[in-house]
């Protein structure tokens, strides 16, 4: 027998949940409790996909002939599938489909099956690259594609330097430019070193009145400085700095058809494209990268948090050219981002196709991923002008008017943070009042919330709404607080989320799932809801004693206040009004 | 007035959990599929664009058959006249910059838009690169991070105000010629000033209840050949990156030793509240434990 019972679950945290039960019997077991139970759909997808998962493990290659098609799902071919090692039973199969049912899907299945069983087999035979040309391989199209602007990636292309974009706001160097330069000039140090080789740290400044940054970038790691002054870039517009970019990074060249012509003579240079780009992922930052990567026609990776450099072997058929067979990349950036609101970290990577060379890689680096390094106001480097034409096609946008907006909600500095996550999901706007309301009790409170909260599809009543932005996130994206007590509630725990807070000298927990990260670096962990925690803990402030708080309600409403009425939440952390004395 | 719309269907993130093929692609059949959240406010954007120039709203999305559903939402959200899925076994796995150069073809199958609006960020991939590359193709004037709209239909105009940040915050107003692509901001707020405008709205709204009861029948979709588009260029072919890992996120060691509480535990709450009292740390804290007993 288990002791699970999915319904403590809600269906965010019954994935979490179950992902460390491996056992059939007890997971057909938690089943049967849902169907029992509230029976929710997505509930009983969850357990049935994870029961699956299990029975496919233990499952013995299929007997194909055995294999009712008719009778099965797609998905249950599909898995069925999967243990048919022989290429002449997956014919069968599929000259069985195609004679019963022959669904579309089904067939297609078991013909990639076959492709797949196939490869494996042959892994030993060389195959060749298919160099033929998209014209000769697809005769039906007219290859608009290829005669439009969109393919101006090289074939045998020279590529070296990792160019750094410097963003300028009102007239200074944005802390990610700096923190950028810090790192790129540690990437190509090591790079230089293991590749034995003495590629650069080129930096971008572009502007209106920019080139008073140079020797600051350089002190910052830089190697180059590429300056572009002109009056009309005075603000960030997207057509101008991307033409202006890209003709930096292409010398006034060409690149079209796999060929390059024209360009300048740079004596300071002696490649076709840079071989890395970064830049910021602020907004005119991320729209730069993009736009920067798809004239230059390569890749990237958004809002990365890390990045480093060595080499990979990939066996994507794709990028080897062979399929079932590996192939080494070297010097690839990997770029590691967080991904799908927190849930995991994926890392990317941009690697040249056999025939259409992916260069530069680019990554957007989210502010505050490294630190600012320590200038070094003796290093040296070589400035370049850049002075090409700019064509007043390019200004067909322009910016008629900016306002600066008032600093959002600085959290750092106050003596108590009451932080929610997704556990206030039941209730949202409940669970921000909640917190508003403990926050009340305290002199100089503030609440913020987890990434989750942010970027989740909650649904919060007008009042409450401004306390569920993006100024109030607390962690790797958002503020990094330290406050004497820091009341997590709700919270998992997730490692973006600990780096905001960890350094808290109080840090009490509220979560109903004791296995929750955030145990970990809690120094109390009340095992419960908050919708029910919260309040004893408001209602205990206010009394100065918990057993009053207990005993007069079990906590659930708010007792007889002793001065005023309970806040509508207009104001948390607006400082106590009557605190100080009810304590 | 021709608007088109992206949008584009994303795991629910919501409910369950995602999960990755052993290639670290996505497995969108285990989860269910919605309307991007953030291309409300492209719609949002769209929409008011319509209401008060009137014209027709095009919806256009790239995925595979079963976004057409989102596809229905999003014509109810926009009161569309017209759906299109760009949907093909070749576009699979692409990256920003494939889906780019794959939508910016489906558009111009639909002629010369006026506006095309887009959304920020997708709440799967999260680039915030498919609109500005889209856009680049198309090589229309582009303006992001819309948070406010107004368009001169006569004199062939757009102001917007955007939402620039960094290390400070600011709103720009820039001006700009149609035909324009505009990427809507998370931010965007859609306004109907005059009465006339909200009747226009609700009377859109009747009109499209009856649509999108039959939204198939206001749907193409259309395969890479339609849009003319080489299979080289699309998909997993045309995609300079890859995912080549996705891990959990690490569990930090434990730093800190909790005290296990059980709420219902008198005791033991006031342990915690006495701690949290003294963590602030005036001495009133303890000083009210103590006139508690």
């Amino acid at each position: 027998m288990t002791d699970f019972d999915p319904g403590d679950y809600e269906i965010s945290e019954l994935g979490p949940a179950i992902k460390d039960i491996d056992d059939l019997g007890e997971l057909e077991e938690i089943l049967q409790a849902e169907h029992r139970g509230q029976n929710r759909a997505p509930a009983i997808a969850l357990i049935e996909s994870r029961i699956e998962k299990f029975s496919e493990d233990d499952e013995e290659p299929a007997d194909a002939d055995g294999l009712d098609l008719a009778s099965m799902s797609t998905a249950a071919v599909g898995n069925a599938l999967q243990s048919v090692e022989e290429v002449s039973e997956l014919e069968s199969l599929l000259e069985r489909e195609e004679a019963g049912e022959d669904r579309d899907p089904v067939t297609r299945l078991i013909r990639n099956r076959i492709d797949s069983v196939k490869g494996s087999d042959e892994e030993d035979t060389e195959i060749e690259v298919d160099d033929r040309t998209p014209e000769e391989r697809h005769p039906d199209l007219d290859h608009p594609t290829r005669d439009k602007r969109h393919v101006r990636s090289l074939h045998g292309g020279t590529y070296r330097d990792m160019w750094v974009y410097c963003e300028t706001q009102a007239g200074e160097l944005v802390d990610v430019s700096k923190e950028m330069l810090g790192k790129a000039r540690e990437l190509m140090d090591t790079y230089n070193d293991d590749y034995t080789t003495d590629e650069r740290v080129v930096a971008v400044l572009i502007g209106a009145d920019v080139s008073k940054h140079v020797e600051d970038v350089i002190a910052y790691g830089a190697d180059v400085v590429v300056v572009r002054e002109d009056a009309r870039l005075e603000r960030f517009q997207h057509k101008p700095y991307t033409e202006i970019f890209c003709d930096m990074a292409r010398a006034g060249a060409t690149h079209q058809n796999f060929e390059v012509t024209d360009g300048r003579d740079e004596p300071w240079r002696d490649y076709d494209k840079p071989r890395y780009v970064l830049f910021p992922a602020t907004n005119n930052g991320r729209d730069l990268s993009a736009l920067v990567q798809a004239e230059l026609d390569s890749g990237l990776a958004s809002d990365c948090s890390g990045l480093y450099i060595t080499e990979e072997v990939i066996s994507n058929p794709v990028k080897t050219g062979v399929a079932g067979e590996k192939k080494e990349f070297q010097r690839v950036l990997h770029m590691k981002r967080p991904d799908f609101s927190g849930f995991e970290y994926s890392t990317i990577l941009c690697i040249d196709n056999p025939t259409r060379e992916f260069h530069p890689q680019g990554a957007s680096v989210i502010p505050g991923s490294f630190d600012v390094p320590e200038p070094d106001h003796e290093r040296e480097g070589l400035v370049v002008e850049h002075d090409a034409p700019l064509d007043d096609d390019w200004f067909r946008v322009t910016v008629t008017d900016y306002d600066r907006l008032d600093e959002g909600i600085d959290l750092t500095g106050h003596e108590v943070i009451v932080a929610v996550g997704r556990g206030i999901g039941d209730d949202p706007t409940k669970g921000i009042e909640l917190a508003l309301d403990l926050a009340d009790q305290f002199e100089d409170a503030e609440v913020g919330v987890t990434r989750g909260i942010v970027t989740g599809s909650f649904n919060f009543d007008g009042h409450v709404e401004q306390y569920t932005h993006e100024d109030r996130q607390i962690g790797e994206t958002g503020q990094v607080v330290a406050p004497k007590l820091y009341v997590a509630a709700g919270i998992s725990g997730a490692v973006q989320h600990k780096v905001g807070m960890d350094e808290s000298d109080t840090i009490v927990a509220v979560n109903t799932d004791p296995d929750a990260r955030i145990r970990d670096f809690s120094d109390y962990f009340i095992e419960g809801d908050l919708f029910e925690v919260l309040p004893r803990l408001t209602t205990a402030l206010k009394e100065g004693r918990f057993e009053a708080a207990v005993a007069s309600d079990g906590g659930r409403a708010a007792s007889t206040p002793p001065a005023g009425t309970p806040d509508d939440g207009a104001g948390a952390g607006a400082a106590a009004d009557d605190r100080g004395e009810s304590r | 007035m021709h608007m088109v719309v992206l949008t584009k269907g994303v795991p629910d993130f919501r409910e369950g959990q995602v999960s990755f093929d052993e290639d670290g692609h996505l497995e969108r059949g285990k989860t269910p599929t919605v309307m991007n959240p953030n291309d409300r406010f492209a719609l949002e954007a769209a929409l008011q664009t319509r209401v008060r120039h009137g014209g027709r709203v095009s919806v256009m999305s790239m995925g595979p058959p079963g976004y057409k559903e989102v596809l229905r939402e999003a014509m109810e959200t926009v009161y569309a006249d017209d759906l299109h899925l760009v949907s093909d076994r070749e576009m699979a796995a692409a990256d920003t910059w494939a889906t780019a150069i794959t939508l910016s073809a489906g558009i111009e199958t639909l002629g010369e838009p006026d506006v095309v609006f887009a959304g920020f960020k997708t709440a799967d991939g999260e680039t915030g690169h498919t609109g500005p590359q889209t856009n680049w193709c198309l090589d229309m004037p582009l303006v992001t991070h819309v948070i406010s709209l107004d368009i001169d239909e006569g004199a062939g105009t757009l102001r917007a105000k955007r939402l620039v940040e960094g290390d400070i915050e600011e709103i720009e107003t820039v001006e700009t010629e149609l035909p324009a692509f505009v990427v809507a901001d998370p931010e965007f707020e859609p306004s109907y000033r005059t009465a006339g405008e909200r009747l226009t709205l609700k009377d859109l709204r009747e009109e499209t209840r009856a649509r999108a009861e039959n939204y198939e029948e206001h749907l193409t979709v259309r395969d890479h050949a339609d849009i003319n588009v080489d299979p080289d260029y699309i998909g997993l072919d045309g995609s300079p990156t890859i995912v080549s890992s996705v891990d959990p996120i690490p569990k930090a060691p434990a730093e800190r030793e909790a005290t296990m509480v059980d709420p219902d535990d008198a005791g033991a709450m006031q342990d915690v509240l006495t701690a949290m009292q003294s963590a602030v740390g005036d001495g009133d804290g303890d000083a009210a434990a103590a006139g508690g007993d």
